[in-house]
Formats: C-alpha cells, structure tokens, sequence
C-alpha cells in the first residue's frame, strides 16, 4: 500500500475535467485508489465523488493506493498532477 | 479554462451546418421554463420496466455527448473535448446511477423523477457549498438537462425569454421543437443555433423546408450568450461567430451577397421545364409535411409533391388526429394543387420518429423496431382511420398513396386490402370515391431483392435513400463515429437502385427518389442516369436541381451511370463522377446544395475556420 501526497497545481483545482483526468488512470488501475482530503476519504474511480471534494488549487491530497500496480497508478497520477491536468499549457 | 465574462468578447462556435444560408442579426434565447417534472409511484411489476427506461435513456444521451466530443476533437482539440469525457463518466458513475435506480426500486419512483431527485440532491450538494464548487454545478445541470430531455420532455418546457423584436432574430437555446419553430410568423425567425440536435433531426429538415439557415449541435452556445447578442450565423459551414468583429462581418456581407445573388439568379428557372438538353422529362417534386407548405411548392418551381409525410399530424397531440381532420388536412394539399399529383405517405412512425400515443415502450434497436407499416398493420383501427381520409381526399384531386418500409408482399397485400375494404366501406357510406393510386417505398434491402413481384403489385415504386442507405450499409448514421461509411455512392446500392428501375420499367411504372440524396448535384446526374423518372427532394433544392438537369444530355448521363455500376468501390466511383461533372457543376454556381457526404464528422474537420475558434464545450 502507497500513501502518495501531491499538491493541485493548477489555477482551477479539481473540476469537472482534471476529475476525469483522475478516473481515467485510477479506473484503468487494478489497484484500489482512494483519496484523502481535508479528512474525507472517497473511492477515486468516481468522478461525482472527486468533484464534490471542491478541492482547491494548491490544495495537498493524499491518495491511497493498494494492489499489484500500485507503483505504476502512483507515477501516473504525479505525472498528471505535475503537468497541472494539461490545463494551464496553452 | 472557465469563460471570462467580459461583455462582448468575440467567440467562434462550431457546430454541424444544417441549413443552408448566412445571417447577421441580433439572437433571442429560448430558455427553459421551469420544469414539470412527472411524478408518480409505480408498481412492483413496473420497476423492472422503469429501470430499463432509466437506462436507455442514459444510453441515448451517452451517445450525443460522445457525439458532441468526437465533433469537438476532430474539429477543435483534444483539450476541449476532454470536457465531454467528464461528462460522459458522471453518467456512468455509480454514485448517480446506482442511486437513481435505488430511488426507482425501493421508493418506486418513476425514472424522471427518480433522477430528477438524485441530481437536485447532487447539484444541492455543490451548490450549498461556497467558492469553486458553486461554479461547478454547472456541468451536473447540464447533464440534468440533457438528460432529463430524455426522460420527462415536453415540448411547452421551452419559450422565448423576449419577444422578438420588428425585424426578427436568430433564436438560440438548449433545445428548439418542431412546433415551437412553426408557431412563429414567417420572417420572424432569421435562423437556428442550437446547442443539441443534428442535421438529420426534424427541426433541421423543417428549417431547410423552411430556408432558415441552422447550425445544431453547439454544445454550450445558448450558455454564452445573452438575448440581444449580435451573432453571425453560417448555416452553410455549420459556424456562429458570438460578437463579430468588424472583419468578420465585411466578410460575411459579401457572402450574403453572393449567396443572394445566386438565389436570385435561381428563381429564372422556376418556369422552365426540368428537360435535359437532348429532350428527356425528369419530374422534380416536392417532400413537405406540413399542410401549409403546399402553397409555396410551386414558387419554388416543383411539379407535384412526391413525400407529404403524414407523420406531422399525429406529433405534439394528446389525441390521434380524427379521419374528419386528416381528411381536411389531405384535401386542403390535393385541392389546392391539383391537377399536380400528391403522394402522401401512410403514418411512418417509430424509428427516430416515436409517438408517444401509440408506443411509449423504449426499444433497443428503434430502426429496425416496431414501427412505421409494421405499427400500422397491427394497430388497424389507426391504419383504417388515415386510409379513409385519404381516399376521401383523393376524391377531391390527384392523390397517392404510398406504403413505407414494405420488407415483403405480404405486408403489401395486407395493406392493398384494407385499402380495398376501407373504400368499400366509404361506399357503403354514399360517397362517390375515385380509384387512387398505390405504391410501396423501397427502402429495405429484402423489397430489392424481391422487387420484381413488388412491381407487379403497385401503381408506381419510390426509393427511400435515407434508410436504403443505412440498412444496405448496416450504417446508423446518426453514430458519428462511423457516418464516414455512410456512403450513398456504394456500389451496392446504385446496383439495388439499377434494379428497382429496371423492374419498375418491365412493368411499365414509374420510379421516384426521396430522400437526401435526390438533391445533391452528383447523385442527381447519377439518379438520373440510372433511368430513375422522378425525384422528390425539399423544395428549395428544386430550381438548382432544374438546372443541373438542364445543363447534361440524357445520352451521356446514361452512359456515365452505366460505366459507374461496373466500379467496385464508392470512392472510384466518386472520383469518377467528379472527373465527368465536377466542372460542369461549377460552371453553373451553384453551392448551397446540401449533400449527404458534408455531414460526417470527418469532413467537419477539414473546415478551415484559420485557428479562431476559442472554446467550444466548457
């Protein structure tokens, strides 16, 4: 099990679109993916459920990922988060 | 990005062309009034059905959402469509799902107002909550609309926000029905932009019939925009530009001047005959399905009316039109017209044209559904009600009666009988009738292949290109993702077409063309070349049809077409066409003729609209 903590880094937070962004990689896991924010834990495969986080730009989560490519899911979603979802390139 | 409110800023849309034209003027919004949604409890027994409604609603607007995206990546970004992707897992996210069929299973509420609940606790949800998420509810309301379209619709949930002013406007909002566009005056409505819809949905064809120009399917236009917005529309390119600048509307100014320069030149052939230049008669009629759209037929040059679709009386009622008010209707086309034939169509229900009065049942695979003749034959009480208002009005001028989607001569002969018993019927009541003529609609592969005993059976055959197409093809070419194989040049079916004629000919009728393909330039030379005798097409395609027709010999056409059946694929034989007619057709000016092949989504992707377009979507 990972405990992976990353920073929201685009100017809008996690809307409707980095949302899907996060269901994409974490549906296509094997692995279980949660995500903690501000002591509320949902499953990160449903999109409705992210979104009503309203988690903020420059705001720290923290997912919780469990299963054989655990490594992998957590690469990816840094890799999306560190690219600001592909948002604010123009 | 989210928009920036500014006022006035520019903004390109792009959407699918579907209605020629381009106009300039000020937009009024259609909004949706507040919504009733129906509300009642269901059975235990009726959970199952419900459920299943649920679903294939769901299923419906899935599939124009990917539609909206496959539109949006190929013509705009990746980035912009991603928005849809969004969209389409909120509609399969368990969350929502699960929790609208819970509401329909355990507290046995219908399916819209089972989902009505869900999302209005959902958008509650986001909307209670301060800052970003408030914003964010956006995206859930405009799946709760879309979707809730499906589930609970209702034409009356849309009106105006202001009246249009002297001078008219360009309506623009989520949703526009077919009634609402006919309630207002003539010139009041300039044009359509419309967030849903497609080229093929019935306010696209209505608004062709009309000469409104309209693009559908904008996604998020109506969003953007405010009553009183100036907006460049351009139905021919399927473009709305929000706020033009100075440079957009000089330029669309030449256009309208061109386009109404072409126009004009037009109505010179309104009188002429449709004769080829070596002396060979092409009859060119008119597809209408309005009652009130016979008197302008022949302004527009046509010789008759070869599709009324009947259908348009039975839609937006709460009762079935009565044999009394289809027969005024009917009489009202034929009198006004005669001695020019009508051929009015028998009720083609179903498929994308459902009646709630008569199958309320969700099918899974509509087009091949209960529907159109096949709805008729077992539903005889509406069968015979429409036969004998119709042979009533064909007493009264030159009427036709035409069976749609016949896939067998049993189907036929049931429907000749009931047309013998309803006129022996009508006699036993005193009226003097005349002998009207029959006809079935070949638009099913298995009528083609057993054409030559259809032909023996009826007054005259027309091809049905729209659905002989799609189910030759196997191609729904409402899924954008393969409407580049709906190909209407396909060997197999100019083959199915070379057939019908030569049957038809052998016993000595004749054979008309409706559908889409009947006034698209190349296809036209091509019909006729095939030996095809009359083509039915929207009557405001008629004079550019006149002439084409005009402008070839009959001898050489024939021969074209001959050579074309020998080729092994659509694209040979489209090359080929466009070597033989290409300069010919440009020649004569013309370019406002909508054709099948503008309509996939591949082609809307080649349209160069030089890198200005900003946001579609989100």
């Amino acid at each position: 099990m990972i405990h992976h903590k990353l920073i929201v880094q685009n100017t809008l937070g996690i809307h409707a679109r980095p949302a899907g962004h996060i269901v994409n990689i974490a549906s296509s896991a094997q692995s279980s993916v949660d995500l903690l924010y501000s002591g509320q834990k949902v499953n990160a495969k449903s999109i409705l459920n992210l979104m009503m986080l309203a988690i903020e730009p420059g705001a720290e989560v923290e997912f919780i990922i469990n299963g054989p490519d655990e490594q992998k899911t957590a690469d990816d979603l840094t890799e999306l988060f560190n690219n600001k979802f592909y948002e604010d390139a123009t | 990005m989210p928009p920036k409110q500014e006022t006035n800023q520019r903004k390109m849309f792009i959407g699918q062309a579907a209605s020629p034209g381009y106009v300039i003027a000020k937009t009024k919004l259609i909004v949706r009034q507040k919504v009733v949604v129906s509300q009642y409890k269901i059975s235990r027994e009726g959970t199952a059905s419900q459920i299943d409604f649920f679903r294939k609603g769901i299923m419906q607007v899935k599939k124009e959402i990917s539609n909206l995206r496959d539109i949006t990546l190929q013509a705009v970004s990746k980035k912009d469509s991603e928005i849809f992707d969004s969209h389409l897992m909120i509609l399969q996210d368990p969350l929502l799902i699960d929790g609208v069929i819970s509401l329909i299973r355990d507290e046995r509420w219908n399916a819209g107002y089972a989902f009505h609940l869900k999302m209005q606790s959902l958008i509650e949800n986001f909307e209670n909550s301060d800052g970003i998420l408030k914003e964010r509810a956006q995206d859930l309301k405009d799946i709760y609309n879309r979707t809730l379209l499906c589930l609970n619709s209702s034409e009356s949930d849309f009106a105006l926000q202001e009246e249009i002013e002297e001078g008219g406007a360009v309506l623009t909002g989520f949703s526009i029905g077919p009634n609402m566009l006919m309630n207002f005056d003539k010139g009041k409505i300039l044009g359509l932009a419309i967030d849903s819809g497609s080229v093929t949905s019935h306010v696209s064809i209505l608004a062709r019939s009309m000469q409104i120009p309209a693009v559908m399917g904008l996604g998020s236009l109506s969003e953007s925009i405010k009553s009183n917005d100036l907006l460049i529309l351009d139905g021919t390119n399927g473009i709305v530009i929000v706020n033009p600048d100075e440079n957009d509307i000089n330029k669309y100014k030449k256009q309208i001047e061109v386009f109404q320069n072409q126009k004009l030149e037009l109505f010179t052939m309104r009188d002429l005959e449709p004769i080829t230049m070596d002396g060979k008669y092409i009859r060119l009629n008119a597809n209408i399905e309005r009652y009130e759209e016979a008197s302008e037929i022949t302004s527009f040059g046509a010789s008759g009316v070869g599709l009324y679709r009947s259908e348009f009386l039975y839609f937006g009622r709460n009762a079935l039109p009565t044999r009394k008010e289809q027969a005024e209707a009917y009489s009202k086309v034929v009198n006004q017209l005669d001695p020019l034939p009508v051929t009015i169509r028998t009720l083609d229900a179903g498929g994308d044209k459902m009646l709630a009065l008569v199958n309320a049942e969700v099918e899974s695979n509509p087009f091949m559904g209960w529907r159109s003749i096949r709805l008729c034959l077992d539903r005889k009480d509406i069968f015979r009600t429409q036969m004998k208002a119709l042979i009533e009005a064909g007493s009264r001028g030159n009427l036709k009666i035409m069976f749609p989607m016949i896939s067998s001569i049993g189907e036929l002969e049931k429907a000749k009988e009931i047309y013998e018993e309803c006129s022996a019927e009508l006699r036993a009541e005193g009226l003097s009738i005349t002998k009207v003529e029959l006809g079935a609609m070949i638009e099913i592969p298995s009528a083609v292949i057993i054409i030559e005993e259809i032909a023996k059976r009826v007054d005259f055959l027309s091809i049905g290109t729209n659905d002989l197409i799609q189910f030759t093809l196997a191609v729904d070419r409402s899924n954008g993702k393969i409407a580049s194989l709906y190909e209407p040049h396909h060997p197999a079916v100019l083959r199915s077409i070379k057939l019908v004629v030569e049957a038809a000919h052998k016993e000595g009728i004749p054979v008309s063309v409706c559908g889409e393909m009947a006034s698209d330039p190349l296809s036209t030379l091509l019909l006729v070349g095939l030996g095809v005798d009359e083509l039915s097409m929207s009557s405001w395609c008629i004079m550019e049809c006149k002439k084409i027709i005009r402008s070839v010999n009959y001898d050489e056409a024939r021969a074209i077409s001959a050579e074309v059946l020998g080729f092994a694929d659509a694209s040979s034989i489209n090359n080929f066409l466009k070597k033989k007619y290409s300069q010919k057709i440009k020649s004569l000016g013309i370019s406002s003729f909508i054709t099948a092949q503008d309509f996939t989504t591949s082609d809307r992707a080649l349209i160069k609209i030089d890198d200005e377009i900003q946001r579609i979507g989100s």
